[in-house]
């Protein structure tokens, strides 16, 4: 009997159990370690905040050795053995370029800034709390539009007509679609740098350098003036780049800011100074892809990257190396020479000192390597940075440029010009590089060379007609490896041009070979090598498996509709 | 809160029950007996038992037993593996003589089908069973491993020959695209994903540090931490009719393993044990210096580069560094276990304890591991039964890099001319100026100095009480829990190898845990009306839940590169990540078996799953089945030929079943947060689908059982088509649309849609014959064959996916290796023709353009000696259109012969395990005789690679970087077919009366020998790759696995 009450009652109770299933809540698991997007944008912080990510990974593809290897090898200030990027360097072998994986890089890179800004401009407004001020909401979005536009403005400098995607879920079930021509694209990007000019705070920077981190609207200023500079409307660019000089937002290193040099723009320690317009801000130390990737490929060894890498994938060309007169002070501070000596790069043991020949040689026998972006160990850095992850910022765009873009749009296309608002705006960076300032600017393209000795292999005195272009040389010394030769080149010979005859007898000039030590002389041998692009090579071909899985890629681009 | 009441109802039900077990009064008889065979051998470790009752006792060694029962028992039931069991009316005369016959087939072998049991020859599924005694004696470290070549159906593969590696278990075929295609394991009742990458929880290996910066192979198998010797059986749920039951977790199928169970007798203890050396069974043919500096000068010569000068008369020099040498080593391998099991009153256990410890063939690769087991249970009332298991092990790996840029990869490319050591006895490396990404590293220096550790414990176990309401009718309650620690370390010395330094020293640790707990209960009834109505039926309920959570660090700036703890390093380097998220899954499920007059038999199954990886509405899956068979043999036509057939049963089955390793809020978009200078910044990390659900695979089996020719003969066949639908898939969309991992980093793309859709079809046959060629008193010869083939085909993919491509890199090389397309199998290969080398300018005048490059000698152009590729679409030129499917991966069929011999108390077992058919993309050769780089050393293959005084090589002149003559091509595929002498086993049995002075009741000493020898065309190390990380999508890509060792081995068992 007693047997038979437990098997009832325990029978009973499991039953019960059994019966009552699970409530609704139990099979509730929204992530743990992740905000959902439906419980963001609730605070002011929250939305500060959700512009950080636009600033750094989405961009990492591009920084490294995608970005160089288009606006440095192919551009002609640096050269390369490294199989894996040698194509950009080499004309011939452009047409592997479609498949390759670096080429993929930037362009997966410039569509993860737009998804990442999309998503941000599409949520945002819907998602907000309406305790979050309008002026933080806006300043957001202003953010969002500037990425987006500077991704576009890459994306068409390399690859010409791209589509123009404003929401990823618009084509989430048919994505066959055409390109937007050029035009279009230039238009959309206007459009949204205005955007982000009205939106965005307004900023003076100053000294507390942590708070010049984000684009500002005068940030939007200076881009806008670089895109209207591209496309040939000076006017426009003249009236944005002397909105910006005439802000007093940015300031000069070593002319608006005593004390401060060329030189100490690329130091960690320097992030976020007065002179930077829009820097991509890197986590130091952090993990693959949020660290700044550039000095493990430029470095050129070990002892200076303290963490085993420093690949020196690209060495300097000659044809860079002199342009760069001795008293020019960037050339130190761009590209390392033999005995050249740097107290700031492996302090631990008093500074590195650049061997070059006749020790094993130099960065891809240039006898030469690359300085800009390599800022040291992670004890010549605070103690932060990590193989692969260093803690400078990445500079896409600084104020300096800002002076060149002006001078530009004064000459308006002008062969030579002595206006002294040109020469104003061109001087302060010559000044500040210690060159002499100019009293006519010259951009005749080729003259004869003075320099021409039949017979010779220098690049300077190989040629007898040269190129003479005081505005793209000088941008060429100022922004070497800031990924911008590249571009400069494509729009030499006008905008939107299918045909690049200047740009390809420029890059045919160029001595893109090596050296190879000669112990018994002084001079080391140098072995020039030339390389000629075609037009149609101005502009990169669309990553195969993108035009695999869209064919529409390929044809004729279709008008974007605005 | 409910888990807590649920245990405490389940306490509660223990204790009361207990209570009762003392208050029994018994009054007994004594019985003595012996038993022996057919020819008149004694028998030991036959199992006496009571009828209906929970005592019993096992034979000694001369086949005698003494019993004392109550006089209510009237009968004695006797039973022996492999012996038909016997009962015996229990009469006045107290002593028992008895005979057991031999029992020749496995059909009353009793299998376990999940919430049940069956007889062998009753079940109406597709179900392999494998016994220990087909695992044992053969040293693997972990389970899956031991199944290869074992039950038919099951294509398994060691992914790595790395103690303690993976291994990718594919039953029949591959069904899943997007997630794990390993099947699920039931271990005791608890569930273990063969998942090495946790897909459905963290969604990375428990290993997921790298040793060095690159991606590579680094899953670990969930299973290496149970230990091998203390399963008792394995049953293999193939089709859906058997697996239907599991539901949303059995698409890939299931694995169910009992773990051994005292038996009701005398206690036994027993030792297992085993010493072994391993060594690398084969080396790659190599460049000497000679022909590597003749390499480095036409490297030299293409590049426009002066030869080096210490190359000037390569034949000077002498035969360089040997650097595959200098990275294997022969290495030793142990294992120990002790066991005690036994069983009194109605209570029986097993404990065991464990130890084995591996060392890797390649230095610094070791593995061990504890294991500790015990399993009890008790008949405490007729009506009351109850058990537990309790299972723990803690085992510790060592391995330095991973596969992709591994320890064979960078021996294999290392120069010649560099030594391993320096004259001082530190490390050597490369020259200044001759660094690449591959001779950076002294491989030595990498496997020796870089610390990566791996140290997991596992706990788990369940408690079960089993109520008898009435005396057809069962309740089972059972809870169980599996909790996993593990905490993976990798340090990062400071060193100067030469002109490479590295002067920051860092530490990365990763602490992943997990939790599951589940609790089911179920009913089980089982009445036999009118003597020939036999009616099984099984409802029940389950409900389980899964907690995950993983935390890593790491540190940089140590002073010393001895102590690596985190608290020693430079605190403002430091950086963390946590992930942590849980699941739930709650089911009910129903079974009936009907069987007519044992000839006609009907099994149906349901199961509901409720799971919490799906949004409300969407959550629920209902997974039906069906099994029908007919038992020929018995019908009264075959009578006569009953002699001759003694069983033969046809059996068709159909179902559904569904996949559950889904990762957690897939339907949703949640912002994944990311490290930036401006503090943590947030990126979307997936466009949401809230309408996804299960995604289902459709099976239907036709199978036919026999035994025959006077039970010489037993076997089965089975045909199946499995259909699998609705995939979780991840759409593959252009990068343009919502961006793509760029430069190696996925940060900042937003993950496209999971997505409902597709459809791949597996079909296939299998079959396993078990022949006793010859059975006489002192020898006997048994012959197991078991074939498996299958074809997988791609029926269809999602809407707006025309293909998806396996994508690598390899060194400096990205390839498009694979492309799964409707039509073909997953994971076909793609790419190009090659006809051959270019040989003469007139080949080249009249071929196509290839790759828009011109004809001339110079940089970029096609040239004499580059590869020349076939225009397969006929248009003019040789350009990506021409790339067409030039594999598949897939075996056509993989078999294994096992022939086992005793002649008295010698017995030898021949283990062979072959494939055939399947293809394997020969990767390594992309670096290893890619003829491209400079510094890297190559096969010696290439040495006579194509030059103007050596015009008919077919083999390319050396060209560097990236160019045409290292697309992928049928250049690189190779036959991937072997057969392995997997292991060769000699043991001796000692005679009873020999050991029974030292009151053993069994010794038995053996030598085996493990992956003896393969005969392969395969050239690469090992032609069993396996897929890279389970994945399938890259299958049969070599990128230098570790490869399989041989084993030898003494071992030695003794029961007491």
């Amino acid at each position: 009997m007693r047997k038979f009450i437990i098997l009832t009652i325990l029978t009973g109770a499991m039953l019960l159990l059994v019966g009552t299933s699970c409530k609704k809540e139990f099979f509730n698991h929204p992530p743990e370690a992740a905000i959902t997007v439906g419980n963001f944008y609730q605070t002011t912080d929250q939305v500060k905040a959700s512009t950080n990510g636009l600033y750094s990974a989405v961009w990492f593809g591009y920084v490294g050795k995608s970005g160089l290897s288009i606006c440095e090898l192919a551009g002609g200030n640096g050269r390369t053995y490294s199989p894996d990027i040698s194509a950009y360097g080499t004309f011939s072998a452009f047409s592997s370029i479609s498949t390759d994986f670096e080429n993929s890089a930037s362009w997966n890179a410039f569509y993860n800034v737009i998804a990442q800004s999309n998503a941000l401009i599409n949520n945002l407004p819907v998602q907000v709390s309406s305790n979050v001020a309008p002026a933080d909401v806006n300043n957001a979005l202003g953010e969002a539009h500037f990425m987006r536009a500077v991704a576009y403005f890459h994306l068409v400098r390399i690859y010409g007509n791209v589509p123009i995607v404003t929401n990823s879920t618009d084509l989430i079930s048919n994505y066959q679609v055409h390109t937007n021509p050029v035009a279009d694209i230039y238009k959309f990007i206007i459009k949204d740098l205005l955007f982000a000019e009205t939106n965005c705070n307004k900023m003076i920077r100053g000294s507390t350098y942590a708070s010049n981190a984000r684009v500002s609207s005068g940030s939007a200023s200076a881009m806008l003036a670089k895109v209207y500079l591209y496309m040939r409307d000076y006017a426009d660019a003249r009236s944005e780049a002397e909105k910006v000089i005439n802000s007093g937002e940015f300031k000069l290193y070593g002319v608006d800011i005593p004390g401060k040099t060329f030189s100490d723009l690329f130091l960690t320690a320097n992030n976020n100074n007065e002179e930077s317009i829009f820097q991509l801000q890197w986590a130091g130390g952090a993990a693959y892809g949020f660290g700044n990737p550039e000095q493990s490929i430029l470095a050129y060894n070990s002892t200076i990257t303290g963490t085993s890498d420093g690949y020196a994938q690209i060495g300097p060309t000659f044809n860079l190396q002199d342009l760069y007169s001795s008293s020019d002070q960037r050339r130190k501070s761009t590209i390392m020479l033999p005995g050249d000596h740097y107290p700031e790069l492996d302090q631990s043991t008093g500074g590195f000192t650049f061997p070059g020949f006749p020790q094993a040689g130099s960065a891809q026998n240039t006898n030469a390597a690359v300085k800009k972006y390599v800022v040291g160990t992670p004890a010549d850095n605070g103690g932060i940075g990590a193989m692969q992850s260093t803690g400078n910022n990445t500079y896409i765009m600084r104020y300096a440029e800002v002076f060149l873009i002006e001078a530009e749009a004064v000459m308006a296309g002008a062969k030579t010009s002595s206006d002294p608002m040109a020469l104003n705006a061109i001087n302060k960076i010559r000044t500040r590089a210690g060159l002499s300032p100019l009293t006519v600017i010259d951009r005749s393209g080729f003259v004869p060379n003075p320099n021409y000795v039949a017979g010779s292999n220098l690049d300077s005195q190989h040629w007898p007609t040269i190129y003479k272009d005081d505005l793209f040389d000088e941008r060429r010394r100022e922004l070497a490896f800031e990924n911008d030769l590249w571009y400069d080149l494509g729009r030499l010979d006008g905008f939107n041009v299918p045909n690049h005859p200047l740009a390809i007898q420029i890059i045919s000039q160029q001595d893109r070979g090596i050296a190879i030590d000669n112990s018994s002389s002084a001079e080391v041998n140098r072995y020039p090598s030339y390389e000629a692009p075609t037009s149609g090579q101005f502009l990169f071909p669309y990553p195969a498996t993108e035009v695999s899985a869209d064919p529409l890629l390929t044809q004729a681009p279709v008008p974007y509709k605005f | 809160m409910k888990p807590f009441f649920t245990i405490l109802v389940f306490l509660g039900y223990l204790f009361f029950s207990s209570l009762y077990i003392f208050a029994q009064g018994i009054q007994e008889q004594e019985i003595k007996g012996d038993v022996s065979d057919e020819k008149g051998s004694p028998l030991p470790g036959v199992t006496v038992k009571g009828k209906n009752s929970a005592i019993a006792v096992i034979t000694n060694g001369n086949g005698e037993f003494f019993i004392k029962i109550p006089l209510t028992v009237k009968t004695l039931i006797l039973s022996s593996i492999g012996m038909q069991s016997q009962e015996i009316l229990v009469g006045k005369k107290g002593v028992i003589h008895c005979v057991l016959k031999n029992s020749t087939t496995t059909l009353n072998d009793i299998v376990v089908i999940g919430y049940g049991s069956q007889k062998k020859g009753d079940v109406n599924g597709a179900i392999s069973s494998v016994s220990a005694k087909e695992i044992e004696n053969i040293p693997q470290v972990s389970i899956d491993q031991l199944l290869q070549g074992k039950a038919s159906g099951v294509t398994i593969t060691q992914n790595s020959g790395a103690p303690g590696s993976q291994t990718s278990v594919h039953i029949r075929g591959i069904t899943s695209l997007s997630l794990s295609n390993e099947p699920l394991y039931v271990i005791d009742g608890i569930p273990v994903s063969g998942d090495a990458n946790n897909q459905a929880t963290s969604g990375q290996s428990v290993a997921a540090l790298n040793g060095n910066n690159y991606p590579g192979e680094s899953g670990v198998s969930p299973l290496s931490l149970l230990n091998p010797s203390d399963i008792e059986s394995i049953q293999i749920l193939k089709d859906a009719s058997a697996s239907a039951i599991y539901g949303s977790q059995a698409s890939n199928g299931v694995v169910m393993i009992t773990t051994k169970h005292g038996k009701v007798g005398s206690p036994q203890i027993s030792y297992d044990g085993y010493l072994g050396t391993q060594e690398q069974g084969k080396f790659l043919p190599l460049m000497t210096l000679p022909q590597y500096a003749n390499l480095e000068n036409a490297l030299a010569d293409n590049e426009g580069l002066p030869r080096r000068v210490e190359f000037a008369n390569p034949s000077l020099l002498g035969p360089g560094t040997d650097w595959q040498k200098a990275i294997f080593k022969s290495a030793t391998e142990q294992n120990h276990q002790i066991s005690i099991s036994g069983g009194k009153l109605g209570t029986d256990f097993y404990i065991s304890g464990g130890y084995l410890k591996q060392d890797g063939t390649i230095i610094g690769n070791n593995f061990q591991r504890y294991s500790f087991r015990s399993n009890i249970n008790s008949q405490v009332k007729d009506w009351l039964k109850f058990g537990t298991t309790l299972s723990g092990s803690r085992s510790y790996q060592n391995a330095s890099i991973s596969n992709n840029y591994g320890i064979v990869y960078l021996a294999l490319l290392a120069p010649p001319d560099e030594p391993v050591y320096n004259a001082d006895g530190s490390f050597a490396g490369p020259p200044a100026n001759q660094e690449n990404d591959v001779n950076k590293f002294n491989p030595v220096a990498s496997a020796l100095s870089i610390t990566n550790l791996l140290e997991r414990s596992n706990l788990s176990g369940s408690a079960y009480a089993e109520l008898k309401i009435f005396k057809d009718l069962t309740l089972r309650s059972e809870v169980n829990g599996d909790f996993n620690f593990g905490k993976q370390t990798v340090f990062n010395p400071t060193y100067t190898y030469g002109a490479n330094t590295n002067s920051t020293n860092k530490l990365q640790e990763y602490q992943p845990s997990s939790n599951y707990w589940a609790w089911k209960e179920y009913f089980s009834y089982k009445h036999i009306f009118a003597k020939k109505h036999d009616l099984q039926a099984t409802l029940g309920h389950e409900v389980n839940s899964t907690h995950w959570n993983g935390t890593t660090e790491s540190i940089q700036n140590f002073l010393s590169n001895d102590l690596q703890t985190l608290n020693l390093g430079t605190a403002k380097t430091a950086i963390v990540n946590e992930y942590k998220d849980a699941s739930s899954l709650e089911s009910y499920f129903a079974r009936s078996i009907y069987t007519y007059a044992n000839k006609y038999s009907l099994t149906a199954t349901i199961r509901s799953d409720r799971s919490s990886k799906f949004a409300y509405g969407h959550q629920i899956g209902y997974f039906p089945a069906f099994g029908l068979s007919w038992r020929v043999s018995e019908e009264g036509f075959m009578k006569n030929a009953k002699e001759w057939a003694s069983n033969v049963k046809l059996r068709l089955g159909y179902g559904q079943v569904g996949n559950q390793n889904v990762p957690n809020y897939l339907y949703g978009a949640a912002l994944n947060s990311i490290n930036t200078g401006l503090g943590t910044g947030f990126y979307v990390d997936k466009v949401q689908n809230p309408g996804l659900t299960w995604e289902t695979a459709i099976q239907s089996n036709l199978g036919i059982d026999f035994t025959i020719l006077k039970d010489r003969v037993e076997g089965s066949f089975d045909v199946y088509d499995k259909t699998s639908k609705n995939f979780l898939f991840q759409t593959p969309l252009p990068a343009f649309v919502v961006g793509g991992s760029a430069e190696y980093s996925p940060y900042g793309s937003i993950n496209p849609p999971y997505i409902n859709g597709g459809k791949i079809s597996n079909r296939g046959f299998e079959f396993n014959i078990t022949s006793h060629n010859i059975q006489s008193k002192s020898f006997s010869w048994n012959t197991t064959i078991i074939f498996s083939h299958y074809k997988n085909k791609v029926l269809s993919l999602a809407s707006g996916v025309p293909f998806i491509n396996g994508n690598l890199s390899v060194g400096f090389l990205n390839f498009t290796l694979t492309k799964t397309q409707a039509g073909g199998p997953v994971g076909e290969f793609f790419g190009y023709k090659s006809l051959g080398t270019f040989k003469t300018t007139d080949q080249l005048a009249s071929a196509p353009i290839q790759f828009g490059q011109s004809v001339q000698n110079s940089g970029n152009g096609t040239w004499l000696g580059d590869i020349q590729y076939e225009d397969t679409n006929h248009d003019g030129v040789v350009d990506a259109k021409d790339q067409v499917p030039i594999g598949d991966p897939n075996p056509k069929f993989t078999y294994a012969i096992t022939n086992t011999f005793a002649f008295k108390g010698i017995d030898l077992s021949i283990f062979l395990n072959g494939s055939y058919g399947a293809k394997i993309d020969n990767v390594l050769n992309y670096q290893i005789a890619g003829l491209g780089q400079l510094y890297a050393n190559q096969l010696a293959s290439v040495s006579s690679f194509w030059s103007p005084t050596n015009s008919s090589s077919n083999i390319p002149a050396p060209r560097n970087g990236n160019n045409p003559n290292l697309y992928p091509s049928d250049r690189f595929i190779e036959s991937g077919s072997y057969l392995r002498v997997q292991n060769v086993t000699l043991g001796y049995t000692f005679p009873s009366n020999l050991i029974h002075t030292i009151r053993a009741t069994q010794l038995k000493i053996y030598v085996s020998g493990q992956n003896l020898w393969v005969f392969t065309p395969y050239k690469g190390l090992d032609p069993e790759i396996g897929a890279n990380n389970q994945g399938v999508f890259l299958s049969g890509i070599d990128i230098g696995r570790y490869p399989s060792p041989r084993i030898i081995t003494a071992g030695i068992k003794v029961q007491f």
